[in-house]
């Protein structure tokens, strides 16, 4: 077949998409992925961020942590440096790998368990030292909680964990208020018992004194005794109706489970659903006993302060009702998590969700997004991108005052921080996690595919958190993107050429490698075997990056490997390359906003600079024309940047004396040290400021003299007698010759 | 916790206070004594942040110094000799929430409240400290003090002190855990308000060396300063004091240093003239006794009877204890 009829065969696939002739071979009949996966073909042997212990017990910083940081600080600790510590280190990662395999096999379970079974399951086939060194490494975790892999359940486990470890800090900071308020609340009761009436009786002094001694006592002189001397004050009915209210309320709110007496009174509320209209209910409901503790707080502060003025007080509080609740009032309460399931995030849901999400009610949802790779429910045979749901997190944003956070699953570990701080925040929060499609389950790993569509851009990793600040630059990030500054992610690659030769290079990862991970997309590839090859076909980034005209007469292709790891080229249909285009559309949209080619900046940076240089072209020319007609002049006229300098330096020059010297006395009250020996003189000459410096007051009240012995004795020298007012005073000469000093 | 309902409330109906709501009783000092320019600015820094009286306290050993408690209305305790550090701390750990100020001597603290002094260093408890430093022993009648100068005649060293002076910022510096250090000088009002400022904004313990005159038994010994104000040093930086153009047009004598370089901080305490006024060291990063202790908890009737039941059996004896008997 000659050159022309290949290209033909090529370029008819790329058009319609229907392959003719024998030279393509359909991805479906020889399955292929993306060339940068080769080396991720079993994942169980790869050391990396996952599974992760999703922290319950033990110490450490975060919430969650992954299995090979736990075991490399395992090792550190237990493994000496050098061949003693090797076969622990060989055994311990055995089980590490061990764990990982399980995990894939389905296992599931704590890490102690699972630890506990693999080790067995090692044991087994070794002598008995190695259980022991398992074991013993196995007890030195120091941490414990569900072992979790990157599957379709992490997103919701996940943030479920991460919403819970908030909500126990919130809960450890409001029960210890609550706690507070409770003891002075019972001791102002208490007190007020003891000095009552009631308290006063015998047979109250009795319990009080307790059994030991009881007898030793009379308690009925003594409460004759206690009774005529102790104060007559008491706590005023209202008052104590107050606190008793307040105390009341504290005791038997549902809304953090009491941590004294667990499973005490009625069950606490719980937060978690699965959609929204439910959480909305359920906060709908609540918000009376919202208010009402948040009154019992209020009050039961001013109590314990003794602050409470019913003149004041009283009406404030009549009027309090839920529309008085400000963000920082429910930021007290556990915040509500809505975790939809994959099949519901449909648009009736989602409307809802926007709805709530809008309202600033303290929900945090969780929407696991599976449609990335959908075809457009109209029919045209274009990808939806997400309609459903990936773009809800671009649309949340556009609402303003939240938090969101958009990422796939493999990358929700390295996030973590990030969805800790979401969870915590106040006010509405919205999770978009992508976990790979279950229709697509099978050739890939889960968390490949999830890394895929991040890489891709098909599911960028953003974070709009809107109380980080008042701008996008400080609320919007993509660091978490691999190469966030340009198109598409690049990877080192490296294969072997048939001369078995190293061939090192880049390799970009597109939308469109990521669908051909998708078998449902088979049918927009087709594998060229390598006899097939022609000139005209260029790898689909380069592609991308041509003149349409161009474009046309070229075809692109993707490198793929098959089973064996062998590298293919693998042709892309038209269609294919123009999703493509349109992913790379949005992924600008999203640059734009994070600040990386802002198109408005840019157009401004090219008017300045366009400007600048026809400014600097003028000043060179007059340059020129001056040296050519008199060099001398210009050598002597300062440059302008001196000029500006000395500008500057006139600008920042002290301003002059605030005092000039005149006939009238004054001081230097802000040097004045508050030392009082011109008080002593003449306090009604001299006062003190409000900020305790003096000042002359009265200049009338005063003699020269008076003023000229305030200067001497004043240490700091601050006080200026001038010149004196009575020409008829006595020794006005001399005075005048011991003010010159001063003046 | 964030600002609920509560706290805005409490806000709204808070007293203003003015610089006289702090005033105690007249102040008994010599006129012309530094003591008053110190007083002057903490009752202002009292206003301006208006600190309660009745959530402020001032601690003092014995000294002219010590005698501050008396002229402020707020809770005050006037210890005893050298002993105004573990006052203060036993205050600061049962009541973490006040404002705890320490009033001590060169006498007070450099000499016999030395042990003292060092280890509240290094226990890092939020306190703002303030020493004032006039060199001499005062209410006695002029014996030397630890800050001395050489050649310093008086009762105590009738042919001049022979001793090297001690320095209480080098001291300060070189022992372990130490926040803050600032010196200031109470002819300069503006500069010791700020400092004063600075440190109580400090969470740790501040510690500022004040240097005053005492009119009374050392009258000419700050003369020179005084008048030239080129023997002054300000220490200027973004975190640390920004003087007034005004100031700075008096002073010329300035130099920028970085609060957190304790080595620099060091090798500027170590001189005596110029007189160096302004933050030398401040490490907000150091962590507080009193947060490592958790201290502040609750005083329930439980906890104050397991404390003390504690306490008696150290002087108890169980023989059915086992091995866990002890005898006092």
């Amino acid at each position: 077949m000659d050159m022309a009829a290949r290209f033909q065969d090529q370029q008819v696939f790329h058009m319609t998409g229907r392959r003719s002739g024998d030279g393509l071979a359909a991805l479906d009949k020889s399955p292929m992925r993306p060339a940068l996966f080769a080396g991720y073909r079993d994942l169980t042997r790869l050391r990396h961020d996952f599974p992760l212990v999703l922290v319950e017990s033990g110490i450490t910083d975060g919430y969650a942590v992954s299995l090979t940081l736990l075991v490399n600080h395992v090792i550190e600790t237990l493994a000496p440096r050098g061949i003693e510590g090797e076969r622990l280190r060989k055994h311990v990662l055995r089980l590490e790998r061990e764990l990982r395999a399980g995990l894939a096999g389905g296992a599931e379970g704590d890490l102690s368990e699972l630890w506990a079974t693999a080790a067995a399951k090692l044991a087994s086939d070794a002598d008995e030292s190695v259980s022991k060194v398992l074991a013993l490494a196995g007890d030195s975790l120091g941490v414990d909680g569900a072992l979790v892999d990157c599957d379709d359940r992490l997103p919701s486990r996940f943030m479920i964990h991460a919403w819970r470890h908030v909500q126990a800090q919130k809960a450890s900071v409001f029960h210890g208020h609550l706690d507070r308020l409770q003891r002075r609340l019972s001791d102002i009761l208490r007190a007020a018992f003891v000095r009552s009436e009631a308290g006063q009786r015998p047979d109250a002094l009795r319990a009080s004194v307790g059994g030991m001694h009881a007898d030793d006592f009379d308690f009925t002189a003594m409460s004759r005794l206690v009774s005529r001397n102790a104060p007559k004050d008491q706590l005023p009915a209202s008052r104590r109706r107050r606190i008793e209210w307040a105390l009341s309320v504290l005791t038997s709110q549902r809304f953090h489970a009491s941590r004294s007496l667990p499973g005490s009174g009625e069950a606490s509320y719980g937060f978690l659903f699965d959609n929204v209209a439910e959480a909305v209910a359920a906060y709908r409901e609540r918000l009376p006993q919202v208010v009402e503790l948040v009154k019992a707080i209020a009050i039961a502060e001013l109590e314990a302060r003794n602050d409470y003025d019913e003149k004041d007080h009283d009406p404030f509080f009549e009027a309090y009702d839920a529309n008085s609740l400000t963000a920082d009032d429910l930021a007290l309460f556990p915040d509500y998590l809505v975790c939809i399931p994959v099949g519901r995030n449909d648009l009736p849901e989602n409307a809802s969700l926007m709805d709530t999400l809008s309202s600033g009610l303290p929900v945090k949802v969780v929407v696991q997004v599976t449609d990335l790779l959908e075809e457009a429910s109209i029919g045209t045979g274009h990808f939806a991108f997400g309609v459903r749901s990936a773009r809800l997190a671009t649309a949340a944003m556009g609402l303003g005052g939240m938090f969101v956070l958009q990422a796939a699953s493999s990358s929700l570990y390295r996030l973590r921080n990030r969805i800790e701080h979401g969870m915590g925040c106040s006010g509405p929060a919205l999770f978009s996690v992508f976990a790979g499609a279950p229709e697509a389950a099978g050739e890939l790993p889960r968390y490949l595919t999830a890394a895929a569509a991040m890489e891709s851009r098909a599911f960028p990793a953003f974070v709009y958190d809107a109380a980080a600040g008042e701008n996008w630059a400080t609320r919007f990030s993509i660091e978490h993107n691999r190469n966030p500054e340009i198109d598409w992610a690049k990877e080192p690659f490296e294969y072997a050429d048939e001369q078995m030769q190293r061939v090192r290079g880049e390799s970009a990862f597109t939308y469109a490698d990521f669908a051909m991970c998708d078998k449902r997309n088979a049918a927009h590839f087709a594998v060229v075997p390598r006899d097939r090859w022609t000139s005209a076909m260029m790898p689909a980034v380069d592609w991308l990056a041509l003149p349409e005209r161009e474009a046309t007469e070229r075809i692109p292709y993707l490198l793929a490997v098959d089973g064996d790891d062998a590298l293919h080229r693998v042709l892309v249909d038209a269609r294919m390359m123009q999703a493509t285009k349109r992913c790379l559309l949005l992924w600008h949209r999203i640059q734009e906003h994070a600040g990386i080619h802002d198109s408005h900046a840019e157009r401004l940076l090219a008017r300045e600079k366009a400007a600048w240089e026809i400014s600097r072209n003028q000043e060179l020319d007059a340059l020129r024309k001056a040296s050519a007609g008199a060099p001398t002049v210009v050598s002597e006229a300062p440059p302008p940047a001196a000029g500006a300098v000395a500008a500057a330096v006139a600008a920042s020059a002290p301003p002059p004396e605030e005092k000039p010297p005149s006939d009238d006395p004054w001081i230097e009250t802000a040097r004045c040290p508050s030392c009082n020996e011109c008080q002593l003189i003449n306090p009604e000459l001299f006062l003190y400021n409000e900020n305790k410096q003096a000042y002359i007051k009265d200049a009338n009240a005063r003699t020269f003299r008076q003023l000229v012995e305030a200067a001497e004795t004043c240490q700091v020298a601050i006080i200026h007698p001038g010149k004196p007012r009575n020409p008829d005073e006595p020794g006005l000469e001399e005075l005048m010759k011991r003010a010159e000093a001063f003046n | 916790m964030a600002k609920p309902l509560s706290q805005c409330i409490i806000k709204l109906h808070e007293e203003q206070h003015n610089l006289e709501d702090y005033q105690g009783g007249v102040p008994r000092w010599c006129n012309g004594c530094g003591d008053n320019a110190i007083l002057a600015a903490v009752q202002r820094l009292c206003r301006d942040e208006n600190l309660a009286p009745e959530e402020t306290v001032f601690v003092s050993g014995i000294g002219c110094s010590s005698r501050f408690p008396h002229y402020m209305k707020t809770y005050g305790f006037h210890g005893i000799h050298g002993r105004a550090f573990p006052i203060a701390q036993g205050v600061k750990m049962a009541r973490p929430d006040l404002n705890v100020f320490v009033n001590t001597g060169d006498g007070d603290c450099c000499s016999i409240g030395a042990a003292h002094w060092i280890h509240a260093i290094r226990y890092n408890m939020n306190l703002t400290v303030i020493l004032h430093d006039n060199h001499v022993y005062g209410l006695t009648k002029k014996q030397a003090s630890p800050t001395s100068p050489i050649g310093f005649k008086s009762n105590t060293t009738p042919r001049g002190s022979i001793l090297e002076a001690l320095n209480p910022l080098t001291v300060t510096l070189g022992v372990q855990n130490v926040s803050f250090v600032a010196q200031g000088v109470d002819w300069i009002p503006e500069l010791l308000y700020d400092i004063v400022s600075r440190a109580f904004h400090h969470r740790g313990f501040s510690f500022i060396r004040i240097i005053q005159r005492c009119p009374e038994f050392l009258p000419k010994m700050f003369e020179p300063w005084l008048h030239d104000p080129g023997k002054t040093l300000l220490l200027t930086h973004a975190n640390g004091l920004q003087p007034s153009a005004e100031l700075a047009r008096t002073y010329k004598n300035q130099r920028e240093h970085d609060p957190l370089d304790i080595h620099r901080a060091r090798e500027i305490a170590s001189s005596e003239d110029p007189i160096p006024v302004g933050i030398l060291y401040q490490n907000p990063e150091v962590p507080c006794y009193e947060d490592l202790r958790g201290a502040g908890g609750p005083r329930t009737v439980e906890a104050i009877r397991k404390g003390l039941d504690a306490e008696f059996d150290k002087f108890t004896f169980w023989p059915d204890d086992g091995n866990q008997s002890r005898a006092a």
